[in-house]
């Protein structure tokens, strides 16, 4: 046990010390997290403000028709009224940003909407994100264009307008917050840590069993008296610790990108941290602890057959993809724990993570969950340490 | 001292490997690295390994080490099994190779301590060891800076200050010279000297023949896995047929055949 703590209290040290291993483990779960929602927030926020706000140049072509939407731009506030010769200059204008939008009247409009056919508008515009906002307010002034002739005709022939309303649906959604929550959000959290716990362990992994081969420093640690064993717990306990530290740090990054954004409403942030509460998030540690003790067990095995830092970065990258496909699944509507996907590593705790979010989690399979993944982890232990007493691994070419 | 009693181990060769050996090649899925090889080694003496590449001198080293364990045969280390007891041989046994094995993110303070506390070094003994190490090889300078950032002759010197830690009964030198430059090496010729005076037993491989003649007391030649010579090394003197003791090894081993 001794030498265990000494080889885990030296290992851990030289991890800490290596810059690709921190900027890996704590900086990017914790740093980047907060800098890349606030930004895209902030981005977003800005493109929804100055599309809202932006005053929109409206060119109106009635042709001889009715001039109420005319006179509704000319009318408001948030739109100018602009200056349209002819249908053929309005592909030109738009493109020259002289022009945001154009309502073009068919010829035959008004005559079409007094004898109860269809009339035709057309509307010219260019599609982008930030007009894409914009065109709402379009789309609003046309929808009360339509609503005013449609009660015209209404008025006409003398129906209520209740006739094109066959019945009335009264939605009652008994959904909670929280279930509502944690099905739309509940599958992107456990989707971060499970590869952020990965990642974070991969490069200690790398550099305590490839590295050590690289480096010629295996030969010398196997000559001291800590037996493979020792050295191998010694490794793993470093490894799924830094798993763990880089989960846990991605939820202190969401949980501060969330906290520190101004750009969050005080309700909406309220009921988040309301719906994310302390009893979720140990829940969800304890799994972690698992699942980290099994990436640990697969990453150092991989490295301890790896001759080199560049073999091992070559065989573990393949290995990102497993984790997150089905990390990724988890993350679908509508996957849900059952008794067979409580069974499948990785996407069951994702899986599980997200119905302990939503709480609608059935503690059957939550145990279910527990037990093959503390399985797992058990066999993944015993696998790495039986391969790293292997002469073949060790000093393999 | 060591005893090695008809030790023979040999390696499966992958099918890359095979494929790398050439076509003449047809040893099977197996190579035999070491065969039958039996020595033995004298406290206060040093034992002379020599042998061109791929002769096994590392694989019998290993063994010695209890990084391998041997197919078949008995290895003996100040009285303990390799087999039965490879821990406590680990505790007995000093090992350096010319690959310096540090690691670069710790100092040589840390790195000396972290061998010292597997060794079971501490205290007074520790601080004691680690002084009188640091004084002769002229580590205090330089203790606190990273490993990475240091010379090589400073890292050989921590390397050593690594394996002298626990005082060990035996002390194994696998090629310590490779790459190093002449004061660096002659600093190792001096460490394998300063053992042997203290009454370690010493045993030593090379490839080197100006190494060989200036520490040999006894030598044992090996190729191609097998022990061909093992004697004093004043014995293989008298008895060299050749010019020069390069010669002599080249007729031995048969390489200009």
């Amino acid at each position: 046990m001794k030498n265990i703590i000494i080889i885990f209290l030296k290992e851990m040290k030289d991890i800490l010390r290596d810059r690709r291993t921190l900027i890996l483990m704590v900086v990017m779960p914790l740093v980047l997290f907060p800098l890349i929602i606030n930004i895209s927030s902030k981005f977003m926020m800005k493109l929804e403000t100055t599309a809202k706000t932006k005053i929109l140049r409206v060119g109106v072509i009635l042709n001889s028709n009715d001039d109420r939407i005319r006179k509704s731009v000319i009318s408001r506030d948030d739109m100018t009224l602009t200056d349209v010769k002819d249908e053929n200059s309005i592909e030109s204008m738009i493109n020259g940003k002289t022009l945001d939008f154009c309502i073009v009247f068919d010829e035959q409009f008004d005559n079409k909407v007094k004898t109860l056919q269809q009339g035709e508008i057309r509307l010219y515009f260019k599609s982008s994100a930030k007009n894409d906002i914009s065109k709402r307010r379009i789309d609003k002034l046309l929808a009360d264009y339509k609503n005013d002739l449609l009660e015209e005709r209404f008025r006409i022939l003398e129906l209520s307008t209740d006739v094109v309303k066959a019945f009335n649906i009264n939605e009652k959604d008994i959904v909670t917050v929280k279930e509502k929550f944690g099905e739309k959000v509940g599958g992107f959290i456990p989707y971060l840590f499970v590869i952020f716990c990965f990642v974070g362990a991969m490069y200690p992994a790398i550099d305590l069993g490839a590295g050590e081969k690289e480096r010629g420093t295996i030969e010398t640690l196997l000559v001291s008296p800590a037996t493979r064993t020792q050295i191998v717990i010694g490794k793993f306990i470093v490894v799924t610790l830094s798993g763990i530290i880089s989960a846990i740090l991605t939820f202190v990054g969401l949980y501060a990108s969330v906290k520190l954004n101004s750009e969050i409403p005080t309700e909406i942030l309220d009921l988040i941290l309301k719906v994310i509460d302390v009893n979720s998030i140990i829940v969800i540690f304890t799994l972690i602890i698992p699942i980290s003790v099994f990436f640990a067990g697969i990453l150092l095995s991989f490295s301890f057959f790896a001759n080199s830092f560049k073999e091992a970065q070559s065989i573990m990258t393949p290995l990102n993809f497993v984790v997150i496909i089905p990390a990724f699944i988890g993350t679908l509507p509508g996957m849900k724990l059952t008794a067979t996907t409580a069974l499948i590593p990785i996407l069951n705790v994702s899986l599980a993570s997200k119905g302990i979010i939503s709480g609608t989690i059935n503690n059957g399979h939550l145990a279910m969950v527990y037990i093959s993944m503390f399985l797992l982890a058990a066999v993944s232990l015993i696998i790495c340490i039986k391969w790293f007493g292997r002469e073949q691994v060790i000093f393999r070419g | 001292m060591i005893e090695v009693d008809r030790v023979s181990k040999r390696f499966r060769l992958s099918k890359k490997q095979r494929r790398e050996m050439g076509e003449n090649y047809s040893g099977g899925k197996f190579i035999q690295s070491v065969s039958d090889v039996s020595f033995k080694c004298a406290p206060g003496k040093i034992f002379t390994l020599l042998g061109p590449n791929g002769a096994g001198k590392t694989t019998t080293l290993r063994m010695l080490g209890t990084i391998l364990t041997q197919d078949s045969g008995r290895i003996n280390i100040a009285g303990l099994d390799t087999l039965k007891e490879p821990d406590k041989v680990r505790g007995k046994i000093g090992f350096l190779t010319g690959t310096t094995g540090l690691y670069a993110r710790l100092t040589p303070e840390e790195m000396v301590k972290y061998y010292a506390n597997l060794y079971g070094i501490s205290g007074k003994k520790y601080i004691e060891k680690r002084n009188s190490l640091f004084d002769l090889l002229e580590i205090h300078k330089f203790k606190d800076r990273r490993i990475g950032k240091l010379s090589s002759g400073m890292k050989q010197k921590v390397s050593i200050a690594r394996t002298l830690i626990h005082d060990p009964e035996v002390v194994i030198f696998d090629e310590p010279t490779v790459g190093l430059d002449v004061i660096t090496s002659r600093n190792i010729i001096k460490l394998i000297r300063d053992c042997r005076d203290e009454g370690k037993t010493v045993i030593f491989s090379t490839h080197i023949m100006g190494e060989v003649s200036m520490l040999s007391d006894d030598l044992a030649i090996m190729d191609r896995g097998r022990i061909i010579f093992n004697d004093t090394f004043k014995k293989f003197k008298n008895e060299m047929t050749s010019a020069t003791i390069e010669d002599e090894f080249v007729r031995i081993v048969g390489g200009e055949k």
